[in-house]
């Protein structure tokens, strides 16, 4: 994938954000206009509040976005804000909970996009998906807030290969080796699958995640 | 051997002596971790499967076995061979932060009893070293992984007391680190009505997120890629020090740590590692989710047989199991005995050696400085400055420096981490020596460019006045 990031930069005085699905896309920068207005920064695919809010800025709505706009980083405590930090393989329990949910700058627990193959070290969502969970809490403050939202375009978050396909390059940390798949001896596709209907069987079905 | 006088001080502990006692504890829990990291960063957690499978394949073919049954069993055994090899980091990283978390448990009951503890400057200085006062004394080396470093492990977590030797003079005896915390332990309980514990000088306290049980460094996956974590969550944390029962579960969590419940068994009395089924005992969290340190070690020390004995089943005795995971590292380099490497320019691993040996030690600089900040610059302290030094720094540049090799003797060699106490000057701060160390390194080795803003977002910690054995 090709895509540039170019609306991360929006300009412009509304950031289109009055409806999850219903209402337009952020207006075009006007020419002359100096004051930027960020757009919602938000840590994965599938977890952005607005249309036109995600790092390509094609998004048609609510939780449908294909990937973050906070700032890419691959470990832990590298978010540069308050909601920017990813989450699960560092941090403790509670840190671990709460994926893109981090009070402040440099207290996220993991890198960010979140990649469908990473699980919580810590906590009670040890051993289970964080895509997932941030998914979860995510359509948690949607419903609460009275708003509507679409499918993620992966149902279990963005297959680590797709995010190395899309960005160029990905990696989230730690030297324990691969999290998709150790030895010649496993089926990525089964882990995967695995990994999702245990975190959150309602929201997967198939063994390639789409 | 190195030996590590103390005080002389009578072989028990007193109020007149508890400060150097605990300080004592300290230096024994500090003691334990550049060797445990030293053997760590010589094993290649994630080696190259098909490299293996397929050598293991042509010795098997070699041997008469049809292709597609050496296919398979080559690929069955090379990836037992990954999972140990991942199984080895993951144990050796879970012990180490807990070594980390017991510097800081024995740190918080010297702060809340006596007053600053003193870190810096206070890792074995020479090598083969011993552990402070353990009797009887054995050596202890920077070495890569193998039995024999194992059983030197197995010996500094022995829940029973090693075979007899000369007793030390200058410094408390003890013949397990059990024991000695016992005896700290029991001054606490004889003397708590005279002993005055403060809760105004800051320690390491839980609920700030210093301290996490597992990471992903922690964990390793079986043969069907589960996840397998070595710590349990309900195993252990900081313990806010200020009275008699707070330090004895300080303590208790320490001795349980390392060495099991009471009774556990250790070494065999022959000195031979008990490979018997795990009991109960042998844990040290109430769920029985995690071994001692002790019993993680006996149980890699077993592994390794067992995957010796699957290789000689198949004829493959001559084979050297380690080759496939174990680096080619020097055992007790030293910064100013390292010889040119090969393709830099005289100096570069010096350069690069000083620079890593300054980190580590800046480690314990800023820890001491967390027991004498307000709480929110040590929660600065510790989160920018010790977290991202450990993760973004010394681990990066503990496996840049073995992009270094040289040749000795016509061998072959990777540099690796010395974790030698770095002789910071006064005449400027720590920080800034350490810009300067980078700067120097980064002109002979331009792979460390990478780490320049790493080394400006530290924050700038002081040193701290530390005599010796106070």
């Amino acid at each position: 994938m090709s895509k540039k990031s170019t609306k991360i930069e929006n300009l412009g005085s509304s950031n289109g954000c009055g409806g999850g699905c219903s209402t337009p896309a952020p207006a075009p920068p006007s020419s002359g206009t100096v004051v930027p207005t960020p757009i919602e920064l938000h840590v994965c695919m599938g977890l952005n509040a607005c249309k036109g809010h995600d790092r390509y800025g094609t998004n048609e709505c609510a939780g449908m976005g294909l990937c973050a706009t906070a700032q890419k980083h691959n470990c832990h405590t590298l978010n540069n804000c308050r909601n920017q930090g990813g989450c699960g393989l560092y941090g403790d329990g509670e840190e671990q909970s709460n994926p893109g949910n981090n009070d402040c700058a440099w207290q996220g627990s993991c890198a960010v996009p979140i990649q469908a193959e990473r699980y919580s070290t810590q906590g009670e969502n040890t051993g289970k998906s964080v895509w997932v969970l941030a998914r979860k809490l995510f359509e948690e403050r949607m419903k609460k807030a009275n708003r509507n939202f679409g499918p993620s375009p992966y149902k279990c978050g963005p297959p680590q290969a797709w995010l190395v396909e899309s960005l160029g390059s990905y990696d989230s940390c730690g030297n324990s080796g691969n999290k998709y798949c150790s030895f010649g001896y496993n089926n990525p596709a089964e882990d995967a699958k695995e990994l999702c209907e245990k975190s959150e069987p309602h929201l997967c079905g198939t063994a390639n995640n789409k | 051997m190195q030996k590590t006088p103390f005080f002389s001080g009578k072989a028990e502990v007193t109020p007149k002596n508890l400060g150097e006692a605990i300080q004592q504890a300290i230096e024994i829990e500090i003691a334990t971790i550049p060797v445990y990291l030293f053997t760590y960063y010589s094993v290649n957690r994630v080696p190259d499967q098909d490299a293996i499978s397929g050598a293991l394949a042509q010795e098997l073919t070699r041997k008469g076995m049809e292709t597609p049954e050496a296919n398979k069993v080559a690929l069955r055994l090379s990836a037992e061979i990954m999972v140990y090899a991942n199984k080895i980091g993951a144990t050796i990283m879970s012990v180490v932060m807990e070594e980390m978390l017991h510097m800081s448990l024995s740190s918080n009951l010297k702060q809340a009893l006596i007053g600053q503890p003193h870190l810096t400057g206070r890792s074995p200085s020479v090598y083969p070293a011993c552990l402070p006062g353990h009797e009887p004394e054995f050596d202890i080396n920077l070495a890569p992984f193998s039995l024999d470093q194992l059983m030197t492990f197995l010996k500094i977590e022995s829940p029973d007391p090693l075979p007899e030797t000369t007793p030390l003079l200058k410094a408390i005896p003890y013949k397990t680190i059990g024991q000695f915390y016992d005896m700290i332990e029991k001054c606490l309980e004889k003397y708590d009505k005279k002993l005055r514990y403060s809760t105004d000088r800051p320690q390491l306290v839980p609920g700030r997120r210093y301290y996490a049980n597992n990471n992903i460094d922690t964990v390793y996956y079986d043969i069907n890629h589960k996840a397998q974590y070595m710590d349990a969550d309900d195993s252990g944390d900081l313990v806010h020090v200020v009275d008699l029962k707070s330090a004895k579960k300080a303590i208790s969590q320490i001795v349980e740590q390392g060495e099991g419940n009471t009774g556990a068994p250790g070494l065999n009395p022959n000195g031979s590692v008990d490979c018997k089924p795990l009991n109960d005992k042998d844990y040290d969290d109430k769920d029985k989710k995690e071994l001692s340190h002790f019993e993680k070690f006996a149980l890699l020390y077993c592994e390794y047989n067992e995957l010796n004995e699957k290789f000689a089943q198949y004829g493959l005795q001559d084979i050297n199991i380690s080759n496939y995971f174990v680096l080619n590292v020097p055992t007790n380099p030293t910064t100013a005995k390292y010889p040119k490497a090969d393709k830099y320019p005289e100096g570069t691993i010096q350069a690069v050696s000083n620079l890593l040996n300054a980190v580590y030690t800046y480690v314990f600089i800023m820890t001491e400085g967390c027991y004498q900040a307000d709480e929110n610059t040590q929660y600065e302290i510790f989160m920018f400055g010790i977290h991202k030094t450990m993760i973004f720094i010394l681990n990066s540049l503990c496996g840049d420096i073995q992009g270094l090799t040289y040749t000795e003797n016509g061998q072959t060699f990777q540099a690796t981490a010395t974790f030698e106490n770095y002789p910071f000057g006064l005449m400027s701060s720590p920080k800034s020596q350490l810009i300067e160390l980078y700067n120097e390194a980064v002109a002979l080795y331009p792979t460390i460019s990478y780490l320049a803003q790493r080394f400006q977002d530290l924050p700038d910690v002081r040193l701290t006045d530390s005599p010796r054995g106070k």
